[in-house]
């Protein structure tokens, strides 16, 4: 350090080189302080004001979207706009001669329990709501809906139609699947007035029709098969039920079947095994058989099982796809998937393979059959998820309620 | 090459270790899962078809594992579910096969439970499906003048059929279609099964 004196000498006129600046210490004055503290507690009351006000903003913005939509959030509602609204229309007032209006009906005035007994049993037979008499086809939601789900649908329906104040819990559902769950459909009001004990009014009665004997060489083509063509329920069932990709016949509008049988026969509608078979049926054997499976009922075997979204599957059902120019099956297949003879045939417990199977055969053009070619337009809009979804739902659903006479069977018996 | 010991121990040691993470492991983790109660073990017949369905190596070009829906459209095909561990319960050794050639073959019996259909396709595939590639099977059959009431014959359009006589199924092929028949994984995975789910995420109860 010595050695350079000059330097020295020149950094003693500089300012220290450690010296930081600093302000001496200044109290902030008490106005300033209250000011912000008051404007801190008005603030924090505003907050606390604003809340309320949200809350009861957002409540009437709720009611207004129900009032739009048409739903709220009742426990069931939705339940009820996807189950029942298909047919019973949405405000329950049914169709003209054809579906029984719920709103005012006796049933459903009868509260929880009974409409829950009909949901798990369905309804198969004539009944009277409010003097008109109905041709009943309801079908039975015990394989569909969990005892929850039938819980709040029955308590949405008493509270909504009925004037119940009743609800239904699912453990008390569950009782009621017991007796009522293993028994078929009810046979029309009569049976639900006789095994209820409530006065429904006047009931018709049910006609028992007996299942229209099997011609003995039907019956062979359908049981033994005949020459190079094997048995029909070798592959769809004892009773038209399928399995995976082969299809449920049971129920499908038989006009429906012969145009497929003819359609195999002319290469319209490709699959190898059936154009075999086909090959040597005659015409009226053809409406024969067609005319067998559309009488039959069986409960459904099918299930979602291509892990499809069932969420987006109901919409597509119920609402279609606009974006995609996809109207919704159930504008052409029926409320509910029931199907609309005789062209359009029933989609719902239709097995999930077959359904989207089919719906990729329509857009490779390996069916050609569909009128106006609507199928394979709206196949070739659907993707492989849209597919599945659509398929799986569809297996979800209750069978179709078909035919007027009495031929209820379960899988396995044979006539 | 002077230090035997520690190299043996070290190749050892990997060899152990491989044998744990591979072999078992998945032994403990695969023998915790009983067999699905909708699974029945296979009768005698259809253990002697399954001895047929090896000694003609169906293997070599039908896999019995249908892949979840991201690994490949094995449900929309109608080739079922995607298979579970306990689907091979009773499957010593499992026919998994790697090729694909024909169609997979766990669900046949769910998909085409056609007896007839099954004898007449082996006896003759092109007699339903004229692009088939699949070989045609007449060693398992053979033709009488007519059938005797113990015999099961054999349905072929006249193209396929023989001059004179009928087509009749050998033991062996009515083993093999009982076998063919018995494979049927239709019922529900359960909740805890071991699976690949690819890259599916599971489904929420």
């Amino acid at each position: 350090m010595s050695k350079d004196p000059k330097r020295m000498t020149n950094t003693r006129h500089r300012p220290d080189e450690n010296f930081e600046p600093y302000e001496p210490h200044r109290r902030i004055p008490w106005p300033l302080i209250a000011f912000a503290g008051a404007l801190g507690l008005w603030g924090a009351a505003t907050l606390l004001d604003s809340r309320q006000d949200v809350a009861a903003e957002q409540a009437e913005r709720l009611v207004a979207d129900n009032l739009k939509t048409g739903q709220n959030s009742e426990p069931g509602s939705t339940l009820f706009a996807a189950r029942c609204a298909t047919c019973h229309q949405p405000d329950g007032m049914g169709v003209r001669a054809a579906i029984p209006p719920l709103s005012g009906s006796p049933f459903v005035a009868q509260g929880p329990e009974l409409i829950a007994k009909i949901l798990l049993r369905g309804i198969d037979g004539p009944i009277r709501v409010n003097n008109h008499v109905f041709d009943g086809h309801m079908p039975s939601f015990a394989s569909t809906l969990t005892d929850s789900e039938i819980g709040e649908l029955a308590s949405h329906v008493a509270r909504h139609f009925g004037e119940s104040s009743q609800t239904l819990s699912a453990t008390e559902v569950a009782s009621l699947r017991g007796p009522a769950g293993e028994d078929s459909s009810f046979k029309g009001g009569a049976e639900i007035a006789a095994t209820s004990g409530f006065s429904l009014g006047d009931q018709p009665a049910f006609v028992s029709v007996s299942a229209g004997s099997l011609a003995p060489e039907i019956s062979s083509l359908v049981f033994s098969g005949r020459g190079e063509q094997w048995a029909c329920a070798s592959c769809h069932g004892d009773l038209g039920q399928g399995k995976e990709t082969t299809p449920r016949l049971a129920g499908l509008p038989a006009d429906y079947i012969v145009k497929q049988l003819d359609d195999f026969a002319q290469g319209r509608r490709l699959n190898e095994s059936m154009r075999m078979v086909v090959n040597t049926l005659s015409d009226s054997e053809k409406r024969k058989l067609a005319e067998y499976y559309a009488d039959l009922r069986v409960p459904s075997n099918a299930r979602p099982e291509l892990g499809g979204n069932l969420a987006r599957g109901e919409e597509l059902a119920l609402r279609g796809d606009w974006s995609r120019n996809v109207p919704s099956c159930f504008s052409c297949h029926g409320p509910s998937g029931f199907g609309v003879a005789p062209e359009f045939p029933a989609l719902a417990a239709q097995h999930a393979a077959y359904t989207t199977n089919q719906l990729s055969a329509w857009a490779g053009g390996h069916r050609k059959n569909s009128s106006l070619a609507l199928m394979e337009r709206i196949s070739s809009e659907l993707g492989d998820a849209d597919r599945r979804a659509v398929a799986d739902y569809l297996a979800s659903l209750p069978p179709v309620p078909a035919g007027t006479s009495e031929k209820t069977a379960s899988i396995g018996d044979q006539p | 090459m002077n230090r035997y010991l520690p190299l043996s121990i070290l190749a050892l040691a990997i060899l152990a270790f491989a044998t744990l993470l591979l072999v078992i492991a998945p032994g403990i983790q695969i023998s915790r899962h009983a067999a699905p109660p909708g699974l029945k073990p296979y009768t005698e017949q259809e253990l002697r078809g399954r001895d047929v369905y090896v000694s003609l190596g169906c293997v070599y070009c039908h896999s019995q594992q249908p892949r979840s829906p991201d690994q490949a459209p094995d449900g929309v095909r109608g080739w079922g579910r995607p298979a579970i561990a306990a689907d091979y319960t009773y499957d010593a050794p499992h026919q998994l096969g790697t090729m694909r050639t024909g169609p997979d073959l766990l669900n046949v019996g769910a998909r085409l439970p056609s007896r007839d259909w099954h004898l007449a396709h082996l006896y003759q595939p092109r007699a339903i499906f004229d692009w088939s590639i699949m070989p045609s099977y007449p060693f398992l059959f053979q033709r009488k003048d007519s059938a005797g009431p113990e015999d099961v014959a054999v349905s072929m359009p006249a193209a396929f059929a023989p001059e004179s006589g009928v087509i009749v199924a050998k033991q062996d092929a009515l083993d093999l279609v009982a076998y063919l028949l018995s494979l049927d994984r239709t019922y529900p995975a359960p909740a805890n099964a071991l699976r690949d789910d690819g890259y599916s995420q599971p489904v929420e109860p």
